[in-house]
């Protein structure tokens, strides 16, 4: 259905430009949107090599926005993130040397590689839109979206990130491989030079600034918040979840529904906006139990089963 | 389908399953040896095996067609023409044949037609059903209407004509039901193509299904089964064509009603309760028509040809019980129903006085107390007349203790029995008086004898006496069941062969009492409705010095007749007794009544429960047809009903537009579509399910409406303008016209 319905006028810039550079990505693209409109962060757990920074990259550079990466390792301190006031001995004074977190958009590649300390760092920046350094603290730039990445291969000398810390995220999602079509086409693309170059911005920081509170203002009706609802309780009886979402996912599943239903140019929000945000919304919310997790099942099979069972709906109440 | 061959049904299936529509079908040709005067079955039923096999191997048409139409053609050949196959003259006589029946058929003389042509038209029918067969059991595997018309055709059959479908309808169970399950089986098959190479390799899959019809067939067979609950339709609609009574001649089954003829009695017959007349009395009693005398051993009949007196000014001089017995005058008014025939006068014992139009004259004959009405010398039958009577009432201790001898005429007359009556009955007779030393005693004790002795009122499957066989004695010793005229006729029987004077009498009951007290304060009336059903009759035993006294032998009757106890020449004895005899009455009754009596009668003793009884009957038929008439109704609503909810509903959305009448059309739609099979998945959003729908019916109409419904469902957007509302309602229309499609 979301096929044939015209995309935003503005969205549909960026996601044309994201097309230019990327191959059978609209799904991410459209996902990280989603993120980025409704003011959120996005957890990519992927191999790499599949094109999570040329995304970011190419979202950055669409939406005229100052693009940062911290690439994690063992060794990275908070300082490293944050940024760090050093002693200039012409002024005698320190001075703050702004970190990569004070970008618009960071990539914060391989973040369980490093260390819980700055792992927090990064995520209380997410969180509170500042950070503190010696004392001061300093506000973040609008718009702040950062995208981080986990390699679900490598578990040794890894630190997996706590499922409060995973909460920060408003999406996770996976890139999975190209198809062999889309692979060819993208040796052909990349084989003079990288389409990349040629992308110009579609939109300033202001305009996004200005998407972001349209987004705010899309009509939610009482029947789909009902909805989120009925999905966020149903995940915390589900026999296979031990530990069901929160409510602060259910508010993260209305801004995402929010967004998507912007971008799909609608002032409202239709249950199927929800239907289909919920595993990425909701997949990283929940722990599942031991006996689920040995039978196979993954977080996103059993929230997909919940939400093709739970009821939608569809009656108004007249009074 | 065709995409795969592997999906195709293999070929030995597919003639499996023609082939036992091919036996169905043979069901069909069977009877008609039978019932028609076709002979040669063997030819038909090779010429349909013929043309089933040629089309189940799926030959070019033209080649199929050849080889059928020259079978046929040599079949004609075989059977009818004596020249060479095809040859000159063969085709000449052919062509004179076709050419006249043409004619015959053009000018519609049936009957006209020969048998050449009338064979060649059924093996065409043949021809022509092989092809229907192939399209319904291979093409489309759909064959419950076969099923269904081969049932209804062996039933018709089976209870219409001569021919008896027992085994039919067996075989027909049995091959439709596994044809049934093979049917379905590759109609699944079709449906989900399911490879069918994995089946082709093992029939276990055909064990089941085999063994189910089996077994079913088996419990079927072997259970018990419980008589018909319906009477036999043939002859009731026979009967009704005929108008026949029950006291008719001869055998089958009669409507039930006042006949003549009681020559040869038997045999079942329908209850009718069309109104013969109503009566306005004081009292219940019988109303009497005449008696009969002589026991042929089949039935009834007078003992010499009637001799008419005319009876002056309405004065009936008609004497059949002693002038001392006690009596009580009473007047009743008789207004006949309909078209009744009765050209009889219908009157209480004790008649006195008839008045009716005053150029009636009404002519006795004493010997049997039919009293014929007519006028200017030919019958009528009166619409009306009132009657004045004396009503009897017999003092019980009276009738017990005559001694006095019978006047000799009567002890001849009314004593007779046929020769060919056998002892058994007069042994029984004897052996049920054994204990009474008087005649009331006597007559008593065969009255009350067919209560208790495991004899059964029932009106269907009564035989009709064999060559031979006696009537009474088949109804006492072989039968044991049987309606008014089997229980009067035994005990008149069976009083004659110990010499007591009885004789049959007949008439109607009472009948259902339909209003009380009419007329003045002083002097009121029951108004009484007598059908055919409460045609009846009952026994009259002669006592000396008090004449002839009714008695009532059937079951589930009581009799009408007055006794009572003379107080005056009373000794203990006898009152014990006269309290009896009534008593005795009541306590037959729930027994009787359990045994569904069919005819209504007396109220005296028994309370109104026959009487409701019988009102509960009368309805019954028009409660039936009623209750048929509503069941039909209501499918036919059930049916209907999302074609009314669709007319309401478009009719409401034309006038009124707005959110809840939108709400109220989109929901039908979704009813209407769950109704056709295309019901939403739970968890399903709507824009999903808009979108199967068009995917399903081609169109794009569901996602339109589906999205104006979002967006007052979850927008809030509860106004609509008016060209909004016109196109929504066309949108709608066309969905609903499509689904109904």
């Amino acid at each position: 259905m979301q096929e044939t319905i015209l995309y935003n006028e503005k969205i549909e810039k960026v996601l044309s430009n994201i097309n230019r550079v990327m191959i059978g990505k609209e799904r991410e693209a459209t996902l990280s949107l989603v993120a980025l409109l409704a003011g959120g962060h996005v957890l990519l757990e992927d191999v790499p090599g599949v094109g999570k920074t040329m995304l970011v990259r190419t979202l950055a550079k669409s939406l005229d926005c100052d693009f940062r990466r911290i690439q994690f390792t063992p060794d990275l301190l908070p300082s490293d993130v944050t940024g760090v006031s050093i002693y200039n001995p012409k002024e005698m004074e320190f001075e703050f040397r702004a970190g990569p977190i004070l970008g618009n958009i960071v990539l914060a590649d391989e973040i369980n590689r490093t260390s819980p300390k700055t792992q927090s760092a990064l995520l209380e920046g997410m969180e509170e839109k500042s950070v503190t350094v010696d004392g001061n603290t300093i506000p973040l730039n609008a718009p702040f979206f950062v995208m981080a990445t986990q390699n679900p291969i490598e578990y040794e000398g890894t630190y997996p990130l706590p499922e409060a810390q995973l909460d920060r995220f408003l999406l996770k999602l996976k890139m999975g491989y190209p198809a062999p079509d889309e692979e060819v086409e993208m040796l052909e693309r990349t084989s003079t030079h990288h389409p990349i170059e040629n992308i110009t911005a579609v939109m300033t920081k202001e305009q996004l600034i200005g998407v972001q509170e349209e987004v705010n203002n899309v009509y939610m009706d009482h029947h789909v918040k009902r909805y989120i609802v009925n999905l966020a309780a149903a995940t915390r009886t589900h026999p296979a979840i031990f530990l069901g979402s929160s409510p602060r996912a259910s508010i993260a599943l209305m801004k995402a529904a929010k967004a998507y239903a912007y971008i799909y140019s609608r002032d409202y929000v239709v249950p199927d906006d929800v239907k289909y945000l919920a595993p990425f919304v909701l997949s990283h919310r929940v722990i599942l139990t031991s006996e689920a997790k040995y039978d196979g099942l993954t977080s996103e099979q059993v929230i997909q089963t919940i939400v093709s069972n739970a009821h939608v709906p569809i009656r108004k109440e007249f009074r | 389908m065709s995409a795969s061959a592997t999906n195709k049904i293999p070929f030995l299936y597919t003639s499996v399953l023609y082939f036992l529509g091919f036996f169905l079908f043979l069901e069909w040709i069977y009877p008609v040896q039978q019932i028609t005067d076709t002979s040669n079955l063997a030819i038909f039923i090779v010429y349909a095996a013929f043309c089933f096999i040629i089309s189940m191997f799926q030959m070019k048409w033209w080649l199929s067609f050849l080889l059928k139409g020259l079978t046929m053609l040599f079949i004609i050949h075989t059977l009818f023409l004596p020249y060479t196959f095809l040859s000159k003259l063969w085709l000449q006589s052919f062509y004179i044949e076709f050419a006249f029946n043409i004619q015959a058929l053009v000018q519609q003389n049936w009957y006209d037609m020969t048998a050449l042509f009338r064979s060649f038209l059924f093996l065409l029918l043949i021809w022509l059903m092989s092809y229907l067969m192939y399209y319904w059991f291979v093409v489309m595997k759909r064959i419950f209407l076969f099923v269904l018309l081969t049932v209804i055709y062996v039933t018709i059959l089976d209870t219409f004509t001569v021919y008896e479908a027992d085994g039919s309808i067996v075989r027909t169970f049995i091959i439709s039901f596994i044809a049934f399950g093979l049917a379905n089986f590759f109609k699944v098959i079709d449906h989900e193509s399911i490879r069918f190479a994995w089946l082709k390799k093992t029939s276990v899959w055909l064990v089941p299904l085999i063994a189910v019809v089996l077994f079913s067939t088996l419990v079927g067979y072997a259970a018990p089964k419980f008589a018909p609950k319906w009477p036999d339709p043939v002859p009731f609609l026979k009967s009704a064509a005929e108008g026949a009574g029950h006291s008719g001649a001869g055998s089958g089954i009669h409507k039930v009603g006042y006949g003549e003829d009681d020559s040869r009695l038997g045999g079942s017959f329908v209850q009718d309760y069309t109104p013969v007349f109503q009566a306005a009395a004081k009292e219940e009693h019988y109303w009497r028509i005449e008696t009969k005398d002589v026991y042929t051993g089949k039935g009834w009949e007078p003992s010499k040809d009637p001799s008419y007196q005319e009876q002056q000014d309405g004065r009936i001089a008609l004497e059949t019980f002693d002038p001392g017995v006690e009596t009580e005058r009473h007047e009743t008014i008789v207004e006949f129903q309909g078209n009744t025939n009765i050209e009889k006068l219908l009157y209480p014992y004790g008649i006195r006085q008839v008045e009716a139009e005053s150029d009636t004259e009404f002519l006795l004959d004493e010997n049997t107390g039919e009293i014929r009405t007519q006028a200017n010398g030919k019958d009528v039958s009166l619409a009306t007349y009132t009657i004045t009577y004396d009503y009897p009432s017999f003092a019980i201790d009276q009738l017990r203790e005559t001694t006095a001898e019978d006047p000799s005429d009567i002890k001849e007359k009314y004593t007779q029995l046929p020769a060919s009556l056998p002892a058994r009955v007069g042994e029984l007779a004897k052996e049920i008086t054994a204990a009474a030393d008087n005649r009331y005693d006597k007559a008593r004790a065969v009255e009350s004898y067919f209560g208790r002795n495991g004899f059964t009122y029932q009106t269907n499957d009564i035989p009709v006496p064999k060559r031979g066989q006696d009537y009474v004695d088949q109804f006492l010793f072989d039968s044991q069941k049987g309606y008014c005229d089997n229980y009067s006729s035994s005990m008149v029987v069976m009083l004659r062969t110990l010499g007591i004077p009885a004789r049959w009498a007949k008439g109607f009951t009472s009948g259902e009492k339909i209003a009380d007290n009419i007329g003045d304060t002083d002097n009121t009336y029951d108004v009484y409705e007598v059908t055919s059903a409460n045609a009846h009759s009952w026994v009259e035993v002669y006592f000396p010095g008090s004449g002839w006294v009714p008695f009532e032998p059937t079951q589930g009757f009581s009799n009408l007749t007055d006794f009572h106890v003379d107080v005056e020449n009373l000794d203990e004895n006898a009152q014990d007794e006269a309290v009896e005899a009534p008593s005795e009455q009541d306590k037959e009754k729930p027994e009787q009544e359990m045994q569904q009596e069919k005819e209504a009668e007396n109220e005296t003793a028994t309370t109104s429960a026959t009487a409701d009884n019988s009102g509960f009957r009368v309805s019954w038929g028009y409660v039936g047809i009623g209750g048929v008439l509503l069941l039909l109704l209501a499918i036919a609503g059930y049916r209907l009903r999302f074609r009314f909810k669709t007319i309401i509903l478009s009719i409401k959305f034309n006038r009124k537009t707005g959110a809840k009448t939108f709400q109220e059309a989109y929901h039908h739609l979704l009813k209407l579509l769950k109704h056709s099979g295309l019901a939403m998945e739970p968890g399903q959003t709507l824009r999903e399910y808009a979108k199967r729908i068009d995917n399903r019916y081609g169109t794009h109409e569901m996602g339109m409406l589906t999205d104006h419904y979002e967006r007052m469902l979850y927008n809030n957007k509860m106004e609509q303008s008016q060209t909004e509302t016109k196109k929504l309602n066309e949108l709608w229309k066309n969905l609903i016209k499509r689904i109904s499609a």
